[in-house]
């Protein structure tokens, strides 16, 4: 709310982003080329995600009121308004406002979710055939989190329930919380934890799942309980200025590609108006043991709450957080470090830096266990 | 309720209820016998009308109509009340004091099994226009009873709407023609037509609600029995089987996966094989591991090379295809040629070049033609060696070739340059199925006996066979002024590509198999079985994205057909291209993405290295 930035959306290979504003319209930047594509289309209207195709050049889901459009984007051409003829119109009755999208990572299948059905439609985009998965109790879809290596899917309800389905036979498992809805969730890069926030606590839990092997067909896998991770409840710390309170909810919660590092708006306590809303940074290790430590902060400029965090999917020299705030501007921040993963394939480029000034304050943190 | 619990238990519904398990049982071996995993499209009107009367669907329908009137007999039967018996007393047999009440035809029966045998016929009918037979395979897998149940509602709801309409369509035909079949049955069976009562073939007649309302409800029953056979039929027949890479016991060696791609299955069976390597490829590390394993004596990577070997010869199958489609295609909008011209190709040095010849077949004096490029002739020509070539390394005669092959892109072919191979197509006004299998196995002829000779010969037709095939042309361009010939006979374009791509879902399945194993390689391939056989899956691939792209140029081609949503019957079989394209685009930039920079130690063509770096740029 308050914000002329919808939704965003960092292509997977590449240095290319998509921003949906607020007027319906989608502009896409490019690192490599000074055009901007302007993608506008009579169904296009509250526009709530988007995703771009993983294995392909361009090809961007966007999740609209009453259906989801499909842009067919050429990649090397410089039209700054691609016609209406390249988007292709998936709809189904009674899947609308579609607020969530996931594409598998191997390319082939699009997950489309709304809250007020209860029906996820898992979609072949070329062929435009859907099958309808369907569950009872719960409600829609709220939040829609593909694992990256392609096993699992976390889908969150509206009500104190989120479902974690395995992708190969599509059958799932319930995971009733205690408090109140799913609010976000994040997955290791090996599918194997899955760290989720619920609306009303001010932790972070952590859910392990064995190792995907393919003989455990129909199985999701998942450890009896989650466990708390993190406590992000208020606490002073004492800076340069004075004593300030950090701590609160979880707005939304982002883990690197690498998994080294995670990013977690915090909302402040609001019941107080000054409380900020900041971004805290952790360092985690998922192997061979599940690590996570403080790193830092982020604030914005005075008045910028963040709306958006995302994550550069191949960034080479460590990690690149994306912030979109509340005013328009859209910062990247680099992480700079040497990974113990094994780095992807992208073309030798490093992105463009910060878009836009944004003041950084890092605290380094630790605290011993 | 208790009057009619009693009832279920008289021999009268347990012979019913016995009679239509007959039915059920009867239907499921006509599902069995006739299903098929590639759509049989008709091309052509006269196709369709062919297909309608030939015998094997005219039992069919007849089949279908018999079951039909048994199930509709039997519903009557236990439904009781007026519809029971055929024949009843008539009611005004009074004034004629008989000591035997005379028998009336009860027209309610007879309308009620006409209806049966009509709703029978309608339904092997739909089943042949929808393509019912055809098995469509899921995108994603579920267990049968979450499958089962998910289409369930859909299939009632058709059924109740599909039989309204059946209805409505039997009483227009009762209308018009009912008095037939009582007449007949009223003299056979030596019964009187009774007067008190309305004639069913009247208007006042067939409104009668209860008639329609139970005929409606017989509909119904009909219709949900049917399609659930249908259904479970589907479901168990698509269901994947999972087939051993790597056989355990001496007896299962024929069932395993390689030897079963390699060998000439019935269809089902090696789209089930396909689908079990696209599955294992992608969910399976420890079938993975087995395919790439090496053969314990020896060494020789014997699952790999015949997996491989059987994707990649259906992929240039499927590429030879669409080449002699789009040549088909080009050639038919030419003009006529005078026969009488011929003219040599011009000896290059180098016996390469004159291997191209044998793909020229444009005359460029009407309108000038690109040539085709070079690097498809040139990659499909050594492919085209290999079944020539010893079976035990399939892959080096390839990779030598290509590097054979690898000629200068600006050949010294001009436009003006014709093959004698062009002589013998002649211009077309139409493509018939003659001519596409004649220049199919003249092109694959050709390259071996052009390599076999060391320089194109001019070859001089015949004069008789010049003269027969003018006789042909004018006989066709006759026949083709004629409004009535040419709308049977005129191919429905978008039929016609349907065709082409009609078993696409095989090509899909090798394609995702393949790359899912060969991305997968990067990390799992102790052995290096892979890297042997890169140079060759990367040229398949990317000269079939050409030809795809290419084939997605021609008319039509790209346009979707308009999609029901909603519907009972599967019709992914008409966007099979579109799936095709994508999952080869998709296969590519896998490959490319897991080996990124890695793929320019491998040795492929300048043309093929030019659209790699393309696709390792995000650009294509």
């Amino acid at each position: 709310a308050g914000c002329t930035i919808r939704a965003f959306a960092w292509h997977p290979h590449t240095s290319k982003f998509a921003v949906a504003l607020l007027d319906d319209s989608i502009r896409v930047y490019n690192a490599n080329s000074a055009t901007i594509p302007t993608l506008k289309h009579r169904l296009q209207r509250n526009v709530a995600a988007m995703a771009w195709k993983p294995l392909c050049a361009s090809i961007l889901a966007v999740a609209c009121q009453s259906c989801v459009l499909v842009w067919h984007l050429d990649p090397t051409s410089l039209s700054t308004r691609p016609s209406s003829g390249c988007a292709q119109v998936l709809s189904y009755p009674g899947h609308s406002p579609v607020t969530s999208l996931a594409w598998a990572p191997s390319g082939e299948l699009l997950l489309s979710a709304s809250p007020v059905d209860t029906a996820m439609l898992v979609w072949d985009v070329s062929t435009e055939n859907c099958v309808q998965l369907q569950w009872f109790g719960g409600g829609g879809v709220t939040y829609l989190a593909w694992s990256p290596d392609g096993s699992k899917v976390l889908a969150a309800t509206p009500s104190a329930v989120f479902r974690v389905w395995e992708a190969q036979m599509w059958t799932c498992e319930r995971w009733p919380t205690i408090k109140g809805r799913c609010q976000t969730g994040c997955w290791s890069p090996d599918g194997s934890r899955l760290l989720f926030t619920v609306l009303g606590e001010s932790v972070i839990y952590s859910l392990s799942f064995s190792e995907y092997r393919g003989e455990m067909q129909g199985q999701v896998g998942g450890s009896k309980t989650a466990s708390i991770v993190a406590d992000l409840s208020e606490t002073t710390f004492e800076t340069l200025y004075g004593e300030e309170r950090i701590g609160g909810e979880v707005h939304s919660m982002v883990w690197d590609p690498s998994g080294e590092r995670l990013a977690v708006i915090i909302r402040g306590n609001p019941d107080v108006p000054e409380s900020p809303t900041v971004i805290a940074v952790f360092r985690t290790r998922n192997s061979p043991v599940f690590e996570l430590l403080p790193c830092g902060f982020l604030r914005g400029e005075r008045g910028a709450q963040p709306q958006l965090l995302a994550f550069h999917p191949c960034f080479k020299k460590g990690a690149l957080l994306t912030v979109c705030w509340s005013t328009g501007k859209i910062s990247h921040i680099p992480f700079f470090f040497v990974s113990a993963q094994i780095p992807c394939f992208s073309p030798g480029r490093s992105p463009v830096a910060a878009m836009a000034s944004a003041s950084v304050r890092e605290q380094p943190l630790f605290s011993e266990l | 309720i208790l009057d009619s619990f009693n009832d279920l238990y008289t021999s009268y519904v347990i012979f019913c209820i016995l009679l239509m398990s007959v039915v059920i049982l009867v239907i499921s071996v006509f599902n069995v016998e006739f299903y098929a995993v590639v759509p049989s499209i008709p091309c052509s009107r006269l196709a369709l009308i062919g297909k309608i009367i030939h015998p094997q669907q005219v039992l069919h329908s007849l089949v279908h109509a018999v079951m039909g009137m048994l199930v509709a007999w039997c519903a009557a039967v236990m439904t009781k009340g007026k519809f029971q018996f055929l024949a009843v007393p008539c009611t005004c047999s009074e004034s004629l004091d008989d000591a035997v009440p005379q028998m009336c035809l009860n027209e309610y029966h007879l309308f009620f099994l006409l209806s049966g045998a009509f709703m029978g016929y309608s339904y092997s009918l739909l089943y042949l226009v929808n393509n019912m037979n055809y098995l469509p395979f899921p995108i994603i897998q579920q267990y049968k009873y979450l499958r089962f149940r998910r289409s369930v509602p859909l299939l009632i709801k058709h059924s109740c709407v599909e039989s309204l309409y059946l209805v409505r369509n039997f009483c227009v035909a009762y209308y018009f023609f009912g008095y037939v079949p009582r007449v007949w049955i009223s003299t056979t069976m030596d019964l009187h037509i009774d007067s008190k009562l309305h004639l069913l073939d009247t208007l006042t007649g067939l409104l009668d609600l209860s008639l329609l309302y139970h005929a409606w409800l017989c509909g119904v029953f009909l219709l949900i029995t049917w399609y659930i056979a249908w259904l479970l039929f589907k479901i168990y027949a698509t269901e994947t089987h999972h087939f051993p890479v790597q056989p355990t016991f001496a007896e299962e060696t024929d069932q395993c996966l390689p030897k079963i791609l390699n060998s000439n299955p019935p269809l089902i069976i090696k789209f089930l094989a396909l689908q079990d390597l696209m599955l294992l490829s992608q969910y399976s590390p420890v079938r993975r591991q087995e395919v790439f394993s090496l053969s314990q004596p020896g060494g020789h990577p014997h699952n790999w090379t015949a997996i491989s070997k059987e994707c990649l010869s259906l992929l240039n199958d499927l590429t030879q295809r669409l080449i002699t489609q789009q040549e088909a295609a080009a050639a038919n909008g030419r003009a006529k040629q005078p026969s009488g011209e011929l003219k040599i190709s011009p000896q290059t040095p180098g016996a390469i070049v004159t291997e191209d010849m044998s793909f020229q077949l444009q005359r460029s004096n009407v309108i000038p033609r690109a040539p085709m490029p070079s690097l498809v002739k040139s990659s499909l020509l050594p492919l085209k060696m290999s079944p020539g070539s010893d079976i035990g390394t399939p892959f080096s005669s390839p990779v030598s070739n290509c590097k054979v092959g690898v000629l200068d892109l600006n050949s010294p072919w001009h436009g003006s340059v014709q093959s004698p191979h062009v002589m013998r197509r002649g211009p077309k006004l139409w493509t018939s199925h003659s001519d596409l299998q004649m220049n199919g196995s003249h092109q694959e002829s050709f390259p071996v006996l052009s390599v076999a000779r060391a320089g194109s010969e001019a070859v001089q037709p015949s004069f008789i066979y010049t003269w027969l095939q003018n006789k042909q042309e004018q006989i066709k361009s006759f026949l083709s002024k004629r409004v009535l010939i040419m709308y049977f006979f005129s191919k429905h374009p978008e039929a016609s590509i349907q065709a082409v791509f009609s078993d696409a879902q095989m090509h899909i399945w090798a394609l995702e198999g393949l790359s899912h194993l060969v991305a997968s390689s990067f990390t799992e391939d102790q052995f290096g079985v892979v890297q042997t056989t890169l140079p060759a899956i990367l040229n398949t691939l990317l000269t079939l994205q050409e030809v795809v792209d290419r084939h997605f140029k021609l008319p039509h081609v790209s346009s979707k057909p308009p999609r029901i949503s909603g519907s009972l019957v599967d019709t992914s079989y008409k966007t099979l291209r579109f799936a095709l394209r994508a999952s080869l685009k998709t296969a590519l930039y896998r490959i490319t993405t897991v080996f990124g920079e890695h793929l320019n130690a491998v040795q492929v063509s300048t043309e093929h290295k030019k659209r790699l770096q393309q696709f390792l740029e995000y650009k294509e």
